[in-house]
């Protein structure tokens, strides 16, 4: 993360030199100290905007209706506390508080808290006092004496690292305290600690830097100190300190806040308090509501250029709909577009018309500051919408633009950042603060939680709300822009279209309750959410719970390659087959956290092997793990992480009985957030302490974890082997067929469902018994029949109730995949549905006959065979040439304006090419193909697509497989289509054949040769059949995309080549103007 | 005995495709075609129907200002089937059973003209009689959540009607059969023979006969024949199997080349016809029917069809107008169904949105310029009829033809003063 701002500062009173880190994991935390001053614009400018403002009364009169409500007189007069819902928490260096903190003078840190209140004020709190430290092992024998001196010392080191810096005094205090490190399990209760308060925090970074490569001490010599808790962000410390967790309720009593003299925000509630006068209500009862905040939906279009993608330094801002919503309602607050030129009325919305783009800007700038949203989403904001304004901005230099932000006059900042994850690979963005608003985009949010094949608004919104979206091509928005203020009204009607659909999604998939409620079960802030790892939720908690006990915790970055890798999850090997029996599934209910909470695995449990051998600990009081690690009991020592897990999934179990108590729908919504959070936030600590990279790795947790989880499987295998057998009474003897994670799947051998049930009830019970608590099997669910094709693969139906299956259940088989075509999946999906629901194995082999058939004989609709990648880089930066990526460089070379830029994907479908042609060569865009018949390459989609997991599904249960479906007669015809762009036809000429029997004909008949003449009736009714099967497609398709474009007397533009009809619809266009001119040829 | 003869002219132009092309055109043109025409027909009324409303259009909309406005409803309708079903993730959940009728409660009314949509609000119009693609005033005025309440709506009425000619005492009788659906398992060969034997004569004592030389005109309002669809999916057929599926139209050939030698005829493509699918359906091909097609007095039409014989004035269709609106509205039986089409002034106002149809450019041949005195729908599960009268005068004899395959029933008109009944043709005893 590099501090690199492209706006000119004023000389910063530089703090320390800039770290400088090439490539920031993904869980780098690093404080960044934000000079108040620096981000501030001078008085000129000020009043430069103020002027500016006067000459847009008219703006300001029709934005003013949106302001928030009035403060009434009990705050006005100070008279009340301020309670208020807080969203987001950061800080800046500041002049430390006079009144409140007489003692101080200097820069010092000022928390600012920003939030809602119930009545809809938008409230700044400004917290002084909070100062921040970390701690040392203290060295053994070090008096009162020697710390001071140790002090000054330090405070030496530090002057020295810092030299330019005005900061009076950099380590404020030296505290001597009795804490305990979290790691191993020790005898002894306490240890002496030095608490180093210092007066910035970025300096917490650079003292541990001094204290890590060691300092002089008179009488110690070259020392280096092991760092405690010297990674926790301000912010954080500042939360866990104060018991705060993110989105919960914070009260400021009456008489302990001052009102600020000069207000630096835009929020109608500013005032400054002391940090131990805050009261922090826990997230239950009345304070487990919501605040009614304000969520802005916004969207931006830009004119093009002909063939090139957007660029702010050269194309015009040309449309901003707007779209604000007040938290819990159904109906958005406003809704308005501003537009670049004239646009014509919409129903509903405040259309804003400006002559000039600079006018569109300011007046966004302008909304946002009237309106003052809590929270920002749109969809891929981030990335695009945010700077592409910012620079847009920058590039007509208005200078005024930038100040988004609830700090009066204080620009947005601009970081260029690299996120890089193992799971998303690396990305570089711009990372936009605008501060004391959340920034929430939706397209991250996505990426993050779903797996989906894409994630383009039209598809997640057709996935999620089975709503298609009309996509307009970045080529046609210049043309409407140019049009007349109609078009741009279309334009004006897409662009809101745009800014709607992520306000759906987010109450759709109820965003706000499960994230404002994964803050609070984590405690971290909303913003770290979405902006951070998985693991900094896990550490604090961890820190939380630490501090209670007075543990703390080091900050041991270990390189997690030196402890090698352990060995993962085992699986009972899979008797793969077609299973026609009820197969019953046990279960372990959340294994890996009952497994630490059952042995107690912590990292304040783990005894070395070295302390095994001192300590002399009695084997009775200690787990032995499978693989071989040494854990105390809970008699000796109650682990934390089992401590935090027991919370979690109590709380889990209060919300989910609350839950079904609750009748309000805003309260379930809560609760159901609540208790999804707390799920996930169980599940993620085991792999917090597997994580090599992360903030507090111990292998020897994980592993034991996975070797319990491990033996377990083995053990239920075993004991429902040993007990369900025809010696024991039973019918049938059971028998184990699979074993995954955390579950086991058994055949019994009955053959009703519900007595599979029963048994398996009680399997589960007996089992359970045999375990410790808490851990425990249970009897969930019965697959039958059950398709079992491989460990991690299989497909069956799903009862839960003995009368009627609950759905058809799928694992690992291709009906996801994103890179298979649809027609793999549709054919997977559908000899499924043959195979399990209809029982028709005959049925689904000739399903799959037929379709092949089709596939040779050139009938396959285009969409089914359409391939669809991501253009991550150009074709150079690629090593291997891949089919998609030399696609987009032939289409740039045909048409620059509608090829794929990176970030785009990349639809492709593989044609017939000379024989030879690399697999790469041989990709084409759908389109292209459609309007020249090109004809594709059917033994491509068999061999490479279609075969692999059809016969995956067919080999449990068919013979030859193989044989039967891929090469059978119907693989005998095929028909190929001839392109009417190659070179030979333009040799070839045109001549009519018969319809008949396709001779070639002469002496001007039209139709048939004399020999067919006798067959007219048959044959027309043929090919008046193929006209009349094409006009029910062409109907039904056309109509359907007025429908999506929710319009009736405009013509479709949609190009979303996401839409699954596109190419049908394309197809179906065209093939009916072929099959018209045939029809033709009959009237003679 | 000697036939009587009629005057018989042809009005089917508006409905032959001729030169049309499918260059690319969309469906939003037929749509503003029909807007053009529907709006300057109901402005000129809305002069007296609210003198003192101003008149908009739903972009000149302001919140509380009550006004009138003209357009294309759209209803919106959460079972309507789509086509992007066949590829929702979950496809095989979907019931392979579609339901009769997709009206739900939830369904919802939107007034679009070219500049906009607005949803309507109030009681006063209600969803299930209404489909996509009327256009209709309505008076109303927008409430500040943006939707538009109606106050009242005015549609287009019956239109204008030529004069119902002298009355002649003589009775003089058309026939009106659909449904033969020869090849079908249902249809009885036996069964559609007796009734060209009454046509032509041949059949009953010299009364009967009598009354069969008062017919003077036979019309087939489609589905005369049932094409085993199965044959033609697409795959490529057996010579064998191809001229099986062209069996049923030499059969009908016969039969026809039976009645034509007699009497005019006209037979009207239905939707099971070897004809295309979308409305208006083109004749079927002359080709297919190597006998029938040389007398003049055969005479294949368009469906949607439309002639006057003898100075009256019929319409009349195969029955998927009626059909769709059975699908996507509701009434209590199918002449209200056929009624509406005519106050609505539109043949087939679903067209294109759930009925297929041909994508004009410039035109929209369903519009119902002139009032016809005889108003028919071809397969229709049951005979049914009523006279309908408009506010100017006008009077329509509606008639629901049904399927003769199903019940054996075809319907006499008598010209002399549309009366109706029916001819049965059962040819089992009921018990």
């Amino acid at each position: 993360m590099n501090k690199t701002n492209p706006r000119k500062r004023p000389a910063p009173p530089s703090q320390q030199p800039p770290t400088k880190q090439a490539l920031a994991p993904e869980d780098e935390f690093v404080d960044e100290d934000v000079f108040l001053e620096e981000t501030l614009i001078s008085e000129d400018e000020e009043s430069a905007i103020l002027r500016d403002m006067e000459q847009r009364q008219a703006l300001a009169a029709r934005l003013s209706k949106w302001t928030r409500p009035r403060l009434s007189q009990d705050y006005t007069s100070q008279s009340c506390s301020i309670l208020f819902q807080q969203l987001e928490i950061d800080y800046v260096i500041g002049e430390s508080h006079k009144e409140l903190l007489p003692n101080s003078s200097g820069p010092a840190a000022i928390i600012r808290i920003f939030g809602v209140s119930k009545e809809g004020h938008s409230v700044c709190c400004k917290v002084h006092g909070f100062e921040p430290y970390f701690y040392i092992s203290c060295p053994p024998g070090m008096g009162p004496d020697d710390i001071s001196h140790f002090h000054q010392t330090l405070e030496a080191r530090m002057r020295e690292a810092n030299r330019n810096s005005n900061v009076g005094r950099f380590v404020r205090r030296v505290e001597m305290v009795q804490r305990r490190s979290i790691m191993y399990y020790q005898q002894i209760k306490s240890h002496p600690f030095l608490k180093i308060v210092v007066a910035l925090p970025t300096m917490v970074a650079s003292c541990r830097g001094i204290l890590d490569r060691g300092i002089q001490l008179d009488g110690l010599g070259m020392k280096s100190f092991m760092t405690y808790e010297s990674n926790v962000l301000f912010a954080l410390r500042f939360m866990i300190d104060c018991s705060i967790v993110g989105g919960n309720w914070i009260e400021i009593p009456a008489g302990k806040y001052k009102k600020a003299t000069k207000s630096l925000s835009y929020c109608q509630l500013e005032f400054d308090c002391l940090y131990s006068d805050l009261i922090s209500h826990a997230p239950e009862g009345e304070y487990s509501k919501m605040a009614p905040f304000r969520i802005l939906s916004f969207d931006i279009e830009c004119a093009g250029r002909k063939g090139h993608f957007p660029e702010p330094t050269q194309d015009p801002v040309i449309q901003i709909a707007n779209l604000v919503t007040l938290q819990g309602e159904d109906q958005p607050l406003i809704r308005n577009v501003m537009t670049l030129n004239t646009c014509s009325p919409i129903v509903g919305v405040d259309v804003m018309s400006f002559d000039k783009e600079e006018e569109v800007l300011l007046a966004w700038r302008d909304f946002i500051r009237e309106v003052d949203p809590d929270i920002i989403i749109g969809y891929n904001i981030c990335k695009f919408d945010l700077p592409y304004l910012i620079e847009r901005a920058a590039a007509l230099k208005i200078a005024e633009f930038p100040i988004l932000g609830r700090i009066r006059n204080s620009r947005v900042r601009v970081k260029d950042t690299t996120f890089s994850s193992r799971q998303y690979g690396t990305r570089e963005s711009k990372e936009i603060s605008i501060e004391g608003r959340v920034q929430f985009d939706l397209f991250q949010v996505m990426q993050r939680d779903y797996k989906l094949s894409s994630y383009s608004l039209n598809s997640v919104s057709a996935h999620f709300l089975s709503e298609q979206k009309e996509d307009v091509h970045h080529s046609i928005i210049s043309d409407l822009q140019n049009g007349n203020a109609e078009t741009r009204r279309r334009l004006a009607v897409y662009c809101l279209k745009d800014a709607y659909l992520p306000q759906r999604l987010l109450d759709k998939l109820m965003f706000v309750y499960n994230y404002v409620e994964m803050a609070r079960v984590t405690g971290v802030p909303i913003s770290f959410l979405l902006s951070r790892g998985q693991s900094i939720k896990v550490l604090s908690q961890l820190l939380r719970k630490a501090k209670q006990k007075n543990l703390v915790i080091p900050n041991a970055k270990q390189a997690g390659s030196e402890q090698g890798t352990f060995e993962g999850a085992t699986v009972l090997e899979a008797r793969a087959g077609f299973y026609e029996k009820p197969i019953a599934t046990l279960d372990f209910a959340s294994l890996y956290p009952s497994i630490m909470m059952a042995y107690n695995l912590c990292y304040c449990t783990l005894v070395t092997p070295e302390n095994a051998r001192n300590l002399n600990i009695p084997p009775e009081s200690v787990y032995k793990t499978p693989s071989g690690e040494t854990f105390v009991k809970s008699n000796l020592q109650k682990g934390i992480l089992p401590e935090i897990l027991e919370e979690l999934l109590a709380a889990r179990k209060r919300a989910k009985a609350d839950l079904k108590e609750a009748k309000d729908p805003l309260v379930k919504a809560v609760l159901d957030g609540r208790q999804l959070a707390l799920k996930i936030s169980a599940n993620s600590v085991y792999g917090f302490t597997g994580a090599t990279i992360g903030q507090l790795p111990c292998l020897e947790i994980s592993s034991s974890v996975t070797s319990y989880g491990r033996q377990m499987i083995e053990h239920t295998k075993k004991l429902v082997e040993d007990k369900f057998t025809t010696t024991n009474g039973y019918e049938h003897n059971a028998e184990v067929i699979y074993g995954d994670t955390d579950s086991v799947m058994v055949q019994f051998g009955v053959s009703a469902v519900e007595e599979a049930m029963n048994l398996g009830r009680e399997a589960a019970e007996y089992i359970s018994g045999t375990f410790i608590k808490p851990i425990k099997l249970e009897f969930e669910k019965i697959y039958y029949p059950y398709l079992l094709i491989s460990k991690k693969r299989y497909a069956g139906l799903f009862w839960t109730k003995p009368d009627t299956f609950d759905k058809m259940d799928t694992k690992g088989i291709e009906t996801v995949r994103r890179d298979n075509c649809l027609l793999v999946k549709n054919l997977v999906t559908d000899c499924l549905h043959k195979i399990l629901i209809d029982r028709d194995v005959p049925g689904a082999v000739q399903y799959v006959k037929n379709a092949i058939s089709d596939l040779l004989m050139n009938r396959m609709d285009l969409s089914l065979l359409v391939i669809t990648k991501g253009l991550t880089k150009t074709g150079d930066d690629y090593e291997v040439k891949t089919a998609h990526v030399e696609l987009a460089e032939r289409m740039r070379k045909r048409d620059a304006a509608t090829a794929p830029n990176v970030g785009d994907r990349v639809p492709y479908v593989i044609i017939k090419a000379a024989k030879g042609a690399k697999a790469y060569e041989k990709s084409e865009d759908p389109i292209y193909v459609l309007e020249n018949n090109i004809p594709i390459d059917p033994q491509y989609y068999l061999e490479n697509q279609i075969s692999k997991p059809i016969l995956r599904i067919f080999e449990p249960i068919l013979k030859n497989a193989s044989k039967e479906l891929l090469h059978g007669s119907h693989t005998r015809s095929i028909s190929i289509s001839t392109p009417s762009n190659s070179g030979i036809m333009k040799f070839a000429k045109k001549q009519f054949t018969c319809i008949g029997c396709k001779a070639l004909l002469s002496n001007g008949d039209r139709t048939l040769c004399s020999h067919c003449k006798g067959r007219e009736a048959e044959l027309y009714c043929k090919t008046v059949a193929q006209v009349s099967d094409l006009e029910i497609l062409f109907g039904r398709l056309w109509t359907q995309c007025q429908e999506c474009q929710g319009s009736l007397h405009q013509d479709v533009l949609c190009t979303s080549r996401d839409c699954p009809i596109f190419y049908r619809r394309k197809k179906a266009q065209k093939d009916m103007a072929e099959a018209r001119v045939q029809l033709d040829r009959w009237n003679f | 005995m000697e036939r009587v003869q009629s005057s018989y002219e042809s009005q089917d132009e508006p409905f032959e495709i001729g030169k049309e092309m499918y260059r690319g055109q969309q469906y939003s043109q037929i749509y503003y075609a029909r807007l053009r025409l529907m709006r300057t027909l109901l402005y000129s009324l809305v002069s007296q129907w609210k003198p003192n409303s101003p008149v908009c259009t739903v972009l000149g909309l302001e919140e509380g200002k009550e006004c009138v406005v003209v357009g294309t409803l759209f209803k919106n309708m959460k079972l309507k089937p789509c086509i992007l079903d066949e590829y929702s993730k979950e496809r095989s959940v979907v019931p392979l059973v579609k339901p009769h009728n997709f009206v739900d409660d939830d369904d919802y009314l939107v007034l679009e003209d070219e500049s906009g949509r607005v949803k309507l609000g109030g009681n006063i119009i209600v969803p299930s009689v209404y489909v996509t693609g009327i256009v209709v005033a309505i008076h109303g005025k927008e409430t500040g959540a943006g939707d538009f309440l109606v106050q009242e709506v005015l549609e287009a009425g019956l239109p204008p009607q030529i004069e119902f000619p002298i009355k002649s005492r003589e009775d003089r009788y058309v026939l009106l059969v659909s449904g033969l659906s020869i090849g079908s398992s249902k249809s009885n060969p036996l069964q559609f023979q007796l009734l060209v034997d009454h046509i032509t004569g041949h059949l009953g004592d010299e009364k009967e006969q009598s009354i069969a030389s008062q017919i003077v005109h036979v019309v087939i309002a489609g589905n005369s024949v049932e094409i085993p669809r199965g044959l033609l999916n697409g795959q490529n057929l057996a010579s064998k199997d191809l001229s099986k599926m062209a069996e049923p139209v030499k059969e009908l050939d016969i039969l026809l080349n039976q009645i034509a030698a007699g009497l005019p005829l006209d037979i009207m493509p239905g939707p099971c016809d070897p004809a295309n699918f979308s409305l208006p359906q083109q004749a079927l091909h002359r080709c297919l029917f190597p006998g029938s097609s040389v007398y003049n007095t055969f005479r294949s039409c368009t469906n949607p069809h439309c002639f006057e014989l003898d100075g009256i004035r019929f319409l009349g269709t195969s029955g998927q107008n009626v059909d769709d609106l059975d699908k996507y509205s509701e009434a209590k039986d199918k002449l209200d169904f056929m009624e509406r089409t005519l106050r609505w002034r539109h043949l087939a106002p679903t067209a294109p949105n759930t009925l297929g149809c041909y994508p004009y450019t410039d035109r929209d041949p369903f519009f119902i310029q002139n009032c016809p005195h005889v108003y028919f729908v071809g397969n229709q599960e049951k005979y049914d009829t009523r006279v309908i009268k408009g506010s100017e005068g006008q009077s329509v004899r509606l008639i629901c033809v049904p399927k003769f395959s199903e019940n054996g029933v075809a319907v006499m008109l008598n010209l002399r003063d549309l009366e109706c009944h029916t001819l049965s043709f059962g040819t089992q005893f009921s018990p």
